[in-house]
């Protein structure tokens, strides 16, 4: 670290590069944290986990005994262990108890993305609520036609206020919050939708996954939805390569062939499509690809009835957009994870190393923030993913029951995880704790000497 | 103007790539992990729509465009997920917006290979530049030749058609690499050093063997290559330097002098080229003539004729000779004789007058001589006995005192001195003065006259030597130099003491009275006051041992030094070889030479030749300490050896040095002492950096005492980190390491020998990198936390954290402007300031530390430091305006002052009319540009000003001065003055 540092003063390593170095680091030695403790005040499988967008410092839960809370991950309530483990109270809690409080499992809890004085919560009991962070009132309500899976909100919307939800029912409602009616109606799912996930990289985008092994993709400006993810289309093949193309160096690349030609291009998606120019034209019809296959070149808005296009065998169960908007993990029921290419809509074939999955409900997938790693729910653990190559970086084991959601701050490089055994577990980079013990006051300390 | 940044992608960590094809048919971008960006052109040369392509490879190092390709065609060098290195082609193809797969490719190079050069046709292809190898690549040839390890961070063309290239590695060589071939087949590659620059950044060959080596870590150089090797085998010859101060990596502000103005000491530059660099404010001498001359006594310079516009003559006066230079007809100084001047002896005074003559003041005589016969036209002698102590004389009068107080008024006349008035006074004169200040420029009413014994100053009216005003100057120190003078229209007399004073007063000159003395220190020998004009201003050079000139803006005297060591004298020399000169004596040598504007750094060099980390100045033993590195190269490994070094302050040599362990990096250093101790200390703290770990576990707090110039081990102290950082704490001592803050007191034991103990701690950080203190209160920088504030309760003896910057901010370094203001600078290029929040109605809002301001600088700020490189005079209301100097990775020094509030919104005001008025380079918004900006958010720039801007108010044309004074309601010389005032902050 001294050494980074060091290479930062003078100038050497870039600041950008600084960050990203030091945070993989500290990813690498993720572990279950030996300093913070964060005490679940639920009473069944926490469902749900999300630390606000602003300032990284609230962590919202939610939990199939109806009950949602929120605690403070930077400051701590109180210290055990003579002040070394911090531990972390919940702030408030909302329960069945509450007035407007749901009645069944909380499924989905999530913050306002603009600031921390609202959140989200959907429910087993048809409902979506919007509470007041504050005065912990429900100031909104939308029922919906079923049970409520997942919500989600744009983070980077600018001009619109509406939660995607996917429930039971085979349509994806979003409502506003601005007005607090049903703006929108999205067809095309066969089953019921268990994930809902916006764009990183468009505010107007929405992919949707169902029970159906669909995965869609939604411009909420127009009808329809633009894009199935099919698994079976897959690497588009290499660049086209010149006639004359010579042949380059045979007997110099003797030794490389052995090794294996070019593994990155193996490893990442083969796609020749080009992304768009600026970020202010990102109309996704814009995006189409310009060479796409004759499927693609259909109305958009008749994709959606003629598509049945899967993703995955069975539910698809959780979605992942990378923060640098090019590609989407998804999560199966057949109990894989694959990553596709957004511009493409291409399944790259990464072959992660996952053994199974929760096929029953859906799970919440995080990315670390440079989207080297994808941190997946695997029954009781919870793996980490190498994202271009799929191998197993690290696996947690610390829940005693299935693993429904986790969370990764990237302002902290912690993982939060919440599973079936009601607790939410922290995994944060290695401290050194035992140094600390002991140089505690000096009366307790022998006569050390030069 | 377009805008190129996406919404999608992720910035490239390794750096952004910006190229041109050269045929000019587009640009290419490489800024997002995945993602190049393609600008064509037309033929016109007009941008046209960008567009991207995506790059499969993630892992960009280098990318260029090739040559000769009748389409354009990219070369990518990247790494792979094995960390292999590969190089890849690819057409551009502009209709499809797309990739075509390239004519060539080539896996597997060199693992060090970081950099790519486009060979332009006839040859064309690539040359790829590796740590052990160099690689010729191109569709139908592949030549490779070993080198001796190294990292070529630069390299330049030396000829057109790309047959030579000069490389210059991380250590500072420079090689030539040569493509042999025939016509246009390679046929091989061959590699010479050459010899050793600076680490080059950047290389230019310009022509005739001239190369211009950029550096970022040390001064640019102009070089040439000789064709035959020097001595030591050298082909390189630096024939100028030109001087860069970053990477500023810690500096302290000193004020060696002890008179007032701060010094920056810089850490300057990086490995070999490390160094320490003073910089000081003042006003430099170009010299441009000067020859050796020991003893000298006083100085005049005097025209041949009364109406001539330049000096003819100078006089210098030894202690038994008087000797006279002039300039010859080829405009060389050499000696010549006023036959009229008593030449066996010392001059006292010298000075043109009216009627084309010549003043000489010995001890036994005025003389008057006619400056174009050079004959000796009237004599004035001293009564035997009393011989002539001082004198002064303008063109048309001498006053001069003699032994027993007797003070002699004379007026020139046409070939005569009348003596007009004789006074006796009741002591002895030390310094005298009628420099006429009144609206006749030949002649004085007022004379002014210094006293022995009575310490005082006397103001005389002229011709009848009635004495006005009579000003005891209080303790025991004589005047020795008196002077009249205007500045801006305000007449002043100047007093100049033994003792390096300087007082200064309002002189009315009609009445002749005295009024608002200041008194100033300059130096601590006698100054000698002289005027000289530059640039059509008057200005008072006061040589002494630190000679300083004394000037006037605003209306306000302002002192600023010269940068020479001691002036005995100085007077100016306006010959029309030199015009605008000074003479000055110094040290055994009489120098011409013209003076700089006024308020300019001065930066002096001290080349170490290691690397220097961490400096700090102890005022006691007048030592500065410095942590270095020295890198040892071997055949095998690269090693550090890391030293605690005590340098003298003065000659800045080393004079004792302490060697760290293997693997020991010396990590901060502090001079402090402790309570209960009257000793200083230099209190270093270090890290163990094995490399089998990722984050120390070890380190140690050293602390040493200067006994006879060395540095003595004390105590040391074994910590379970990395002593990121020292801090002095009520006669404690306050460390951070790693993620904590300990304090550590120092105890005596029985023995009588000391040990630090630690007290009492405080973690919850990822790492305390920054720290700093006021009173009982604790400011860290975090790496990655931003700001905490945490305070040492002394009842019970715990450190307790107070309140906190909840943004996730990176900082690089941080300090206290006041009790509730602190400073922080970050990772991303900005600057914040947090305000402590102690009214907040909630434990909630009293526990966070809110943002106040946020400013884009964009500088990698390093450190900050109290201070001012102004000197600062007490009854100045800049004087009252709390600095902080920054020092910064590209080498920048800057100020940050904190405004009073009325003053912050009177300038806010100015910088918004200003934005209007004064466009940006390539049109670009200021408002943006210093927009607070990081990964999370861009926020407009708040309780920051800019001041460069501001101050580029005085260098607008008085149309758009106008306009803003319009828009301001504010008159024009209002805005100056208010500009002006903060001008003079740095």
């Amino acid at each position: 670290m001294w050494k980074e540092i060091g290479d930062r003063e003078r100038g050497i390593l870039r600041p950008k590069s600084f960050t990203t170095r030091i945070k993989s680091n500290r990813i690498r030695t993720l572990q279950i944290s030996n300093h913070k403790d964060i005490v679940s005040p639920h009473r069944a499988s926490i469902n749900s986990l999300q630390v606000d967008l602003t300032e990284g410092r609230y962590l919202l839960s939610g939990a199939a005994d109806a009950s949602a809370a929120v605690y403070d991950v930077q400051r701590a309530t109180d210290y055990e262990g003579g002040g070394l483990i911090a531990k972390h109270k919940c702030l408030f809690v909302v329960d069945k108890q509450h007035e407007h409080g749901h009645k069944y499992a909380i499924s989905s809890a999530i913050w306002y993305p603009v600031d921390t004085g609202l959140f989200i919560t959907g429910s087993h009991d048809h409902h979506i609520n919007v509470w007041d962070t504050n005065t912990t009132q429900v100031v909104m309500n939308f029922k919906m036609p079923g049970k409520v899976y997942r919500t989600a909100m744009s983070s980077l919307a600018t001009s619109h206020m509406l939660i995607a939800a996917g429930t039971e029912d085979v349509q994806v409602r979003l409502c506003d919050i601005a007005s607090g009616a049903f703006s929108h109606t999205l067809s095309g799912h066969r089953d019921g939708v268990m994930t809902v996930e916006w764009s990183t990289s468009s505010e107007w985008v929405l992919v949707t996954g169902g029970c159906d092994g669909a995965i869609r993709f939604w411009d909420i400006r127009r009808a329809g939805c633009f894009l199935v993810l099919d698994q079976s289309h897959s690497q588009l093949g290499r660049r086209p390569t010149i006639p004359e193309h010579s042949s380059t160096n045979k007997a110099l690349t003797s030794k490389s062939l052995s090794s294996g030609q070019n593994l990155n291009a193996k490893l990442r998606a083969q796609q020749r499509k080009l992304a768009n120019g600026n970020g202010t034209k990102q109309s996704p019809v814009g995006r189409m690809p310009a060479k796409g296959t004759l499927r693609q070149r259909l109305h958009p808005g008749m994709l959606s009835s003629l598509d049945r296009a899967t993703a995955h065998y069975g539910a698809v169960t959780g979605l992942k957009a990378t923060e640098d908007g090019m590609y989407l993990l998804s999560a199966g029921s057949d109990s894989r994870l694959r990553l596709w290419d957004v511009e493409s809509g291409c399944n790259t074939l990464v072959n992660f190393e996952t053994v199974r999955l929760q096929a029953g409900k859906p799970i919440q997938l995080a990315t670390s923030q440079d989207s080297a790693l994808v941190f997946v729910p695997c029954m009781t653990a919870v793996k980490a993913f190498d994202v271009w190559s799929g191998n197993t970086s690290q696996t947690f084991r610390g829940h005693y029951e299935y693993v429904n959601s986790c969370w990764f701050s990237s302002q902290e490089q912690e993982l939060y995880t919440g599973g079936n055994d009601k607790q939410i577990l922290v995994w944060s980079p290695s401290r050194l704790i035992a140094d600390e013990v002991d140089e505690g006051p000096a009366q307790d300390r022998d006569n050390w000497s030069d | 103007m377009g805008d190129v940044s996406d919404r999608i992608g992720r910035p490239t960590d390794n750096g952004q790539i910006g190229i041109i094809d050269p045929d000019c048919r587009l640009i290419g971008l490489h800024l997002y992990d995945g993602l190049f960006k393609v600008i064509p052109f037309d033929n016109k040369g007009q941008l046209k729509e960008a567009f991207n392509i995506r790059l499969e490879e993630l892992q960009v190092l280098d990318i260029k465009f090739l040559y000769g390709c009748s389409k354009p065609t990219i070369v990518v060098l990247y790494q792979d997920n094995k960390d292999a290195r590969h190089v890849k082609t690819y057409e551009v193809a502009l209709k499809d917006k797309d990739f075509v797969e390239g004519p060539w490719s080539q896996n597997n190079l060199d693992n060090g290979a970081n950099l790519l050069i486009p060979v332009p046709p006839p040859l064309c292809g690539v040359i790829i530049i590796g740590e052990e190898t160099i690689v010729y690549c191109s569709a139908n040839a592949f030549k490779a030749i070993p080198i001796r390890p190294s990292i070529t961070r630069a390299y330049g063309r030396v000829d057109a058609d790309g047959s030579r290239y000069l490389l210059g590695d991380h250590t500072g060589l420079l090689h030539l690499l040569v493509i042999t071939h025939e016509k246009e087949r390679v046929t091989g590659l061959k590699i010479e050093l050459l010899g050793e620059t600076s680490i080059a950044s950047t290389i230019s060959y310009l022509d005739n063997a001239f190369v211009y080596i950029g550096s970022s870590y040390g001064d640019s150089q102009l070089v040439k290559l000789n064709l035959q090797p020097d001595a030591k085998g050298s082909y390189v010859e630096v024939l100028e330097r030109y001087v860069n101060l970053g990477p500023i990596v810690d500096f302290c502000v000193v004020d060696l002098e002890r008179q007032g103005q701060g010094q920056v000491v810089t850490c300057s530059g990086a490995y070999k080229d490390g160094s320490l660099r003073i910089v000081r404010n003042g006003i430099g001498i170009n010299e441009q003539a000067s020859v050796e001359l020991q003893g000298i006594k006083g100085m005049w310079s005097l025209r041949s004729s009364t109406d001539d516009p330049f000096d003819t003559f100078l006089v210098v006066s030894f202690i038994s000779e008087t000797r006279i230079l002039a300039m010859n007809i080829e405009d060389e100084l050499e000696e010549t004789e006023i036959e009229g001047f008593c030449s066996q002896v010392q001059t006292l005074f010298c000075h043109d007058a009216v009627f084309n003559q010549l003043v000489q003041v010995t001890s036994s005589s005025v003389r008057l001589v006619n400056s174009t016969s050079r004959e000796l036209r009237n004599e004035w002698n001293a009564r035997p006995g009393y011989s002539i102590n001082v004198a002064t004389a303008n063109a048309t009068q001498v006053l001069l005192a003699t032994g027993g107080g007797h003070l002699v008024y004379l007026e020139i006349g046409d070939g005569v001195l009348t003596e007009v008035k004789l006074a006796q006074l009741e002591y002895e004169i030390s310094c005298l003065d009628i420099n006429p200040i009144g609206e006749n420029s030949n002649y004085s009413q007022l004379a002014a006259v210094g006293m022995w014994t009575d310490i005082s100053v006397r103001i005389f009216s002229l011709p009848d030597l009635n004495l006005i005003t009579k000003e005891p100057l209080g303790g025991e120190i004589i005047p020795r130099s008196v002077l009249l003078c205007v500045f801006e229209g305000i007449s002043y007399l100047l007093c100049a003491l033994g003792d390096g004073h300087l007082l200064n007063f309002l002189l009315n000159t009609s009445t002749g009275e005295l009024a608002d003395r200041k008194k100033v220190s300059l130096g601590t020998q006698p100054i000698t006051l002289r005027t000289f004009s530059s640039k059509n201003t008057t200005h008072v050079f006061a040589a002494s041992d630190r000679p300083t000139v004394i000037y006037s803006s605003n209306k306000k005297l302002l002192y600023s030094n010269v940068n020479l060591k001691e002036v005995s004298h100085m007077c100016p020399f306006n010959s029309a070889a030199f015009p605008d000169s000074l003479a000055i004596a110094k040290e055994g040598e009489l120098t011409i030479g013209t003076i700089d504007d006024i308020q300019k750094l001065h930066i002096r060099s001290i080349p170490l030749g290691e690397h220097v980390r961490r400096i700090c100045h102890q005022e006691q033993s007048r030592t500065f300490a410095i942590c270095s590195l020295k890198l040892n190269q071997s055949s095998t490994e690269d090693s550090e050896t890391h030293y605690i070094r005590l340098l003298d302050d003065q000659t800045f040599e080393f004079i004792s040095t302490y060697q760290l362990d293997t693997f020991e990096y010396a990590c901060s250093i502090l001079s402090c002492s402790f309570s209960d101790d009257s000793n200083v200390y230099y209190c270093a703290g270090t890290a163990y950096v094995l490399p089998e770990e990722n984050e120390p576990t070890k380190g140690r707090i050293l602390v040493f005492i200067v006994e006879d110039g060395k540095l003595q081990l004390i105590a040391e102290k074994e910590t379970k980190g990395s002593v990121y950082s020292l801090n002095a704490f009520n006669g404690k001592l306050l460390a951070g390491i790693n993620q904590k803050i300990q304090l550590y007191k120092w105890m005596l034991r029985e023995d009588g020998t000391r040990e630090l103990q630690s007290e009492c701690g405080h973690h919850g950080h990822i790492l305390a990198l920054y720290v700093q203190t006021r009173g009982d209160f604790i400011v860290v920088g975090d790496l990655m936390k931003s700001i905490s504030l945490l305070i040492y309760k002394h009842e019970e003896g715990a450190i307790e954290e107070r309140a906190r910057d909840y943004n996730a901010n990176w900082m690089s370094a941080v300090e206290i402007l006041d009790d509730d203001i602190y400073l922080g600078a970050e990772n991303n290029f900005n600057l914040f300031t947090v305000r402590k929040n102690s009214e907040g109605a909630t434990d909630e809002e009293r526990g966070r530390l809110e943002v106040a301001g946020e400013y884009h600088l964009g500088e990698f700020v390093n450190r900050f430091r109290h201070g001012s490189l102004v000197m600062r005079l007490p009854d100045s209301d800049v004087g009252q305006i709390p600095t902080v100097i920054f020092g910064t990775v590209n080498g920048v020094i800057g100020v940050i002052a904190s405004l009073p509030h009325e003053q912050y919104l009177f300038l806010e005001k100015l910088q918004s009319n200003l934005r209007k008025v004064i466009k940006g380079v390539g049109g670009l918004s200021h408002e943006q540009w210093r927009s607070f900006n990081n990964e999370k958010k861009v926020v407009d720039a708040r309780n920051f000003l800019d001041g460069d801007l501001i101050e580029s108010f005085l260098d607008l044309n008085r149309s758009k001065m106008d306009e803003v004074s319009k828009a301001m309601n504010v008159t024009v010389e209002e805005l100056c003055k208010r500009v002006e005032e903060l001008t003079r902050l740095h």
